[in-house]
């Protein structure tokens, strides 16, 4: 009988989590309240963005599926970023919601899942050694591991203006029960909170007064195994707060159920509420607010950037007073959610919570925010649960070639106390995690964790030979006297720019996609080396005792907020300081160089 | 607490009558001390307070206390304003002496807000330009501190342009460009903080020596200071040469006879490590090979004017009448050795020029790389370590 792994959960983390779990041998069960609502866009109808955009690629170098039903389902692409240099570069796309969902569901069923409908409200045996889960229903069902991938469902409350009820999202149920259980168990959680706007009726917007965005003209592809190039089958608009939205929400703010003092719980920073911005920036109007189709021809649009939880008349209000939404039809309020996740500290970087041997998690719960941070951490744990119960070590991702890895490392080693969103400044290579060359950093990645497909690992080796002979080429070509490689750092320099001196064909996507990679590669090699070389140095110092310290006064350089944390927490290795919030990353380097300084005296 | 170093004292402004003289007390103790000698409550001087009250039947002053980590120094602090008479003044140190103070060295109070990393090296070194500029105003403010808003800038451009109307990439070369200007700024202050380069001019009798002297001196005629040189007849100025202060002196010949070998004897011992040759000779015979050994030597092959074509490969060809070859010569005098901190600030002005190339070029993200770099540059504290030590020993008693 081969071993099971079961997923609890049916958003973007759980999909990810058991196709990697199957992918790699076990047969996997997911089970969610709503199989109708696996991979439900429960938020803004789109994928991707800076940095998120480069994880969805990630995600598909890694053997997932998020990348391959984003681009099936787009219905607009743009590639923002477009003028702050290609490492930063964020493809995103408009997804049609309800596709989406019936994509993913196809590819679980593609890749032999059995998916279980019900709501889990205890698990069964030890924490140590979980056996089972109990459904709602009375049924028990069994596995070997187990992944939770609960959103926002665990304890799930939400909330609008005065009224607030239980539920994971709008329209689903709260798991109130299994929260309880987790909570017995003693483990170590948290409250985080996040919010989502209200949702318009099409026809009741007159747009002709608005700013249109279309599709970029960009053969671009998530997966490396699509077809590239997203036409525009939907337009989206921009439209403005006015004054009057700004005074509105002002006058309101005590309705509101974020601001009445009813949720003390953190929110996103980076993804405010309205009230947010309308009280941390008081003298700013005109906040750009972005009207996104829910699908293909579908009568419904998502307001981003108007995430409330006022009251359901002061919503009309706000609505009505933007521009364009005079005579606007909410279909759909929106709201806050409050859920519970675990504290840092509980969880591995094999994604494996430390107190079990075979309980993982995923997504929302580790604390992080956002689809694709769901699903690349999913697809963590999925693969981890199934390598465990099959006898297989665990796989962590380097922090240095992955915005998984660095993620990973910032959520365990850093922590994080409001939910955690991924931008391309979290990593200290940047220039090297780009979405042009996702696929290259996180193959060796892949080959270990044993998630990728014999069809995808195939396709990644004819482009790798693709890259080795243009490289030779490129090594062996001259222009005005310089090498290409040379030509190819200058900073206005850009892959077209060579494409054109060598006489390379263009045509084909996937010879694009190659020279753009290769001369990327040529541009920033400098600056990646040092990078990493910077981030070697401080590893190899990780591990070196701080303890012959007895007073970090004798490191001059280190700042006093850190060197009183220091004297006060006596960290035990370099890397147990790094921990520490109040040593930033000046007084490390410091504390490297005061190492490297007596590294005779620490052999003793 | 026992990370405090002793209570140190001093007058922070001028021994002059004014309205108001300040003086610092800095270390273990000061808030008790002060609190005891204007007989307030214990604490009532601790933290972030002020008192007014009578000091020891001195004067009737304000106090103003500064907590652990947030004082200039980092350390315990306390400010008296006294009555601005030096006698008041005297007298209150004097009781501080009394009561466990030592009087301050020279620059002890930055120096041990330095250590306590209140202030990072380089803002030892912009204090100490600043205080050497005089009136020239050179405000060059916390180059650090600005380098780190430049980067918050730059990341949240990266990060949420799109959500919000931000800076434009215009404004982002707009800022490095600034910043690019005042670094440039500083590194010539930088430079005047630093030991002076010392330039000997030296060759056969006759080579045209005192000729280049004069050249140089004309060429921008500031004579800062004027000492005895260690020849017979030679001269020492000092001159600036595109803001760098230069040290240049003319000297006796070689191969002279008496007085004049004596003369040439004594200045080949009086070179110290460091100092740069520059050695004329019309005929392109080698300098001593003792002196190419231990300086950095520049050959120039003088006069020609008188004979030109004669120059060996190697020399320089100069003459100090048409002004063939002055300019090299004053590079070779100002090129800044590679160790010296100015010469690593210049490494900045150098990357900050790569930064603004890279967000011309629309590539902020390398921008900010580049921009990251910079500020380790700043960061470095070793590194300036020597320029700090000197910069330190500029401060008068108080600061």
């Amino acid at each position: 009988m081969r071993k099971r792994v079961l997923v609890i959960g049916g958003g973007h983390a759980g999909v990810e989590a058991a196709i990697a779990s199957a992918a790699i041998g076990c047969r996997t069960t997911l089970v969610t309240p709503d199989i109708s609502r696996i991979s439900l866009m429960s938020c803004n109808p789109a994928m991707g963005g800076i940095a998120k955009g480069t994880l969805v690629r990630e995600i598909d170098g890694l053997g997932g599926v998020a990348a391959e039903s984003a681009d099936s389902t787009a219905i607009q692409f743009r590639m923002l970023n477009t003028k702050k240099g290609p490492a930063v570069w964020g493809p995103r796309v408009q997804s049609d919601v309800t596709a989406y969902t019936s994509s993913q569901r196809a590819k679980l069923e593609e890749a032999g899942v059995q998916i279980v409908q019900g709501l889990v409200t205890k698990l069964i045996g030890p924490e140590k050694k979980i056996t089972g889960v109990l459904l709602s229903r009375g049924i028990e069902l069994n596995a070997e591991a187990f992944v939770l991938a609960t959103g926002t469902f665990l304890n799930g409350m939400l909330y609008r203006g005065k009224i607030s009820w239980p539920g994971g999202r709008r329209g689903d149920v709260s798991a109130v029960a299994l929260e309880k259980d987790i909570r017995k168990r003693m483990f170590h959680v948290k409250r985080f909170k996040t919010g989502t706007s209200p949702r318009i009726i099409r026809s009741s917007i007159d747009t002709s007064c608005l700013e249109e965005q279309i599709s970029h003209d960009m053969q671009f592809r998530f997966s490396w195994s699509s077809r590239a190039g997203v036409k525009n089958r939907e337009t989206c608009w921009v439209t403005r707060t006015t004054g009057e939205t700004e005074g509105i929400v002002k006058e309101s703010l005590e309705k509101s159920a974020l601001y009445s003092g009813r949720i003390h719980s953190k929110g996103p920073r980076y993804c405010p509420s309205f009230e947010d911005k309308v009280t941390k920036f008081p003298d700013r109007t005109g906040h750009p607010i972005h009207l996104e189709p829910m699908g293909l021809a579908s009568r419904v649009m998502y307001l981003n950037g108007l995430s409330t939880s006022m009251p359901e008349e002061i919503q009309e209000k706000i609505v009505r007073s933007l521009p364009g939404f005079r005579n606007a039809v909410i279909s759909a309020y929106g709201y806050t959610v409050e859920y519970t996740c675990f504290e840092t500290g509980e969880f591995e970087k094999t994604m494996r919570l430390k107190r079990t041997d075979n309980l993982y998690v995923s997504g929302q719960i580790l604390g992080t925010s956002g689809y694709e941070e769901a699903a690349a951490t999913g697809l963590l744990a999925g693969a981890n649960a199934a390598r465990r119960v099959l006898g297989m070590e665990e796989r962590v991702p380097a922090r240095m070639t992955s915005y998984l890895g660095v993620m990973v490392d910032d959520l365990v080693t850093r922590g994080t106390d409001e939910p955690y969103r991924l931008f391309s400044s979290r990593s200290e290579n940047r220039l090297n995690l780009r979405q042009d060359n996702a696929d290259r950093r996180v193959f060796s990645f892949a080959a270990k964790l044993g998630t990728l497909s014999k069809k995808k690992t195939r396709e990644f080796k004819i482009r790798e030979k693709k890259y080795s002979k243009l490289k030779q080429e490129l090594l062996s070509r001259r222009y005005q006297g310089k090498s290409i490689e040379e030509i190819c750092k200058r900073p206005e320099v850009t892959p077209e720019d060579i494409s054109e001196i060598i006489g390379y064909d263009q045509a084909s996507v996937e010879n694009r996609e190659i020279i753009t990679t290769l001369v990327l590669d040529m541009k920033y090699a400098g600056y990646v080396k040092r990078a990493e070389k910077r981030f070697r140095v401080r590893r190899r110092y990780s591990d070196v005792s701080l303890a012959h310290i007895k007073d970090y006064k004798i490191v001059g350089t280190v700042t006093i907020e850190a060197r009183e944390a220091l004297n006060k927490k006596r960290p035990g290795t370099l890397a147990d300081a790094e921990a520490i919030p109040a040593v930033r990353q000046a007084d490390l380097d410091a504390l490297v160089l005061y190492l490297m300084k007596n590294s005779v005296s620490r052999e003793t | 607490m026992e990370q405090q170093s002793d209570l140190i004292a001093a007058l922070a402004t001028p021994e002059a009558v004014s309205a108001i003289s300040l003086v610092r007390l800095s270390g273990k103790g000061a808030s008790a001390v002060i609190e005891k000698l204007m007989k307030l409550e214990q604490g009532a001087l601790t933290g972030r307070k002020r008192a007014v009250g009578d000091l020891a039947g001195i004067d009737y002053l304000v106090a103003i206390s500064w907590p652990l980590g947030k004082s200039y120094t980092g350390e315990e602090m306390v400010d008296l304003m006294c009555h601005g008479s030096p006698g008041t003044a005297a007298r209150i140190l004097e009781e501080l002496e009394k009561n466990g103070a030592r009087l301050a060295a020279p620059g002890e109070f930055t120096r041990r807000a330095w250590l306590n990393g209140r202030l990072s090296s380089l803002d030892v070194l912009t204090l100490s330009a600043r205080y050497t500029a005089g009136e020239q105003k050179t405000k060059h403010g916390d180059l650090t501190e600005e380098l780190s808003e430049l980067t918050s800038e730059l990341e949240g451009f990266i990060e949420f342009s799109e959500d919000h109307e931000v800076s434009e990439e215009k404004q982002i070369t707009l800022l490095l460009e600034k910043l690019l200007n005042r670094t440039q700024k500083l590194v010539v202050s930088v430079r005047n903080t630093e030991i002076l380069p010392r330039v000997f001019i030296m060759g056969p009798m006759n080579a045209g020596k005192s000729t280049l002297f004069n050249k140089l001196n004309g060429k921008e005629i500031v004579v800062v200071s004027r000492r005895a040189g260690t020849t017979r007849d030679g001269a020492t100025r000092i001159v600036p040469f595109s803001g760098r202060l230069v040290e240049i002196s003319d000297s006796a010949g070689s191969g002279g006879t008496e007085l004049d070998s004596q003369a040439y004897e004594l200045l080949e011992r009086s070179l110290k490590s460091g100092d740069r040759i520059v050695w004329l000779d019309p005929s392109c015979s080698s300098p001593p090979g003792k002196l190419m050994e231990q300086h950095e030597v520049l050959k120039v092959c003088s006069l020609s004017d008188k004979n030109p074509g004669k120059c060996k490969p190697g020399w320089l060809v100069l003459s100090s009448v048409t002004g063939v070859g002055v300019d090299k010569v004053i590079e070779f005098m100002i090129t800044t050795h590679w160790e010296s901190p100015s010469w690593r600030m210049q490494r900045m002005v150098g990357l900050l020029e790569e930064a603004i190339s890279a967000s011309k070029g629309h590539d902020i993200a390398m921008a900010a790389e580049i921009v990251g770099d910079v500020l380790r540059e700043a960061d470095k504290p070793q590194r300036y370590g020597d320029a700090v030590e000197r910069a330190l020993e500029r401060f008068c008693v108080g600061k």
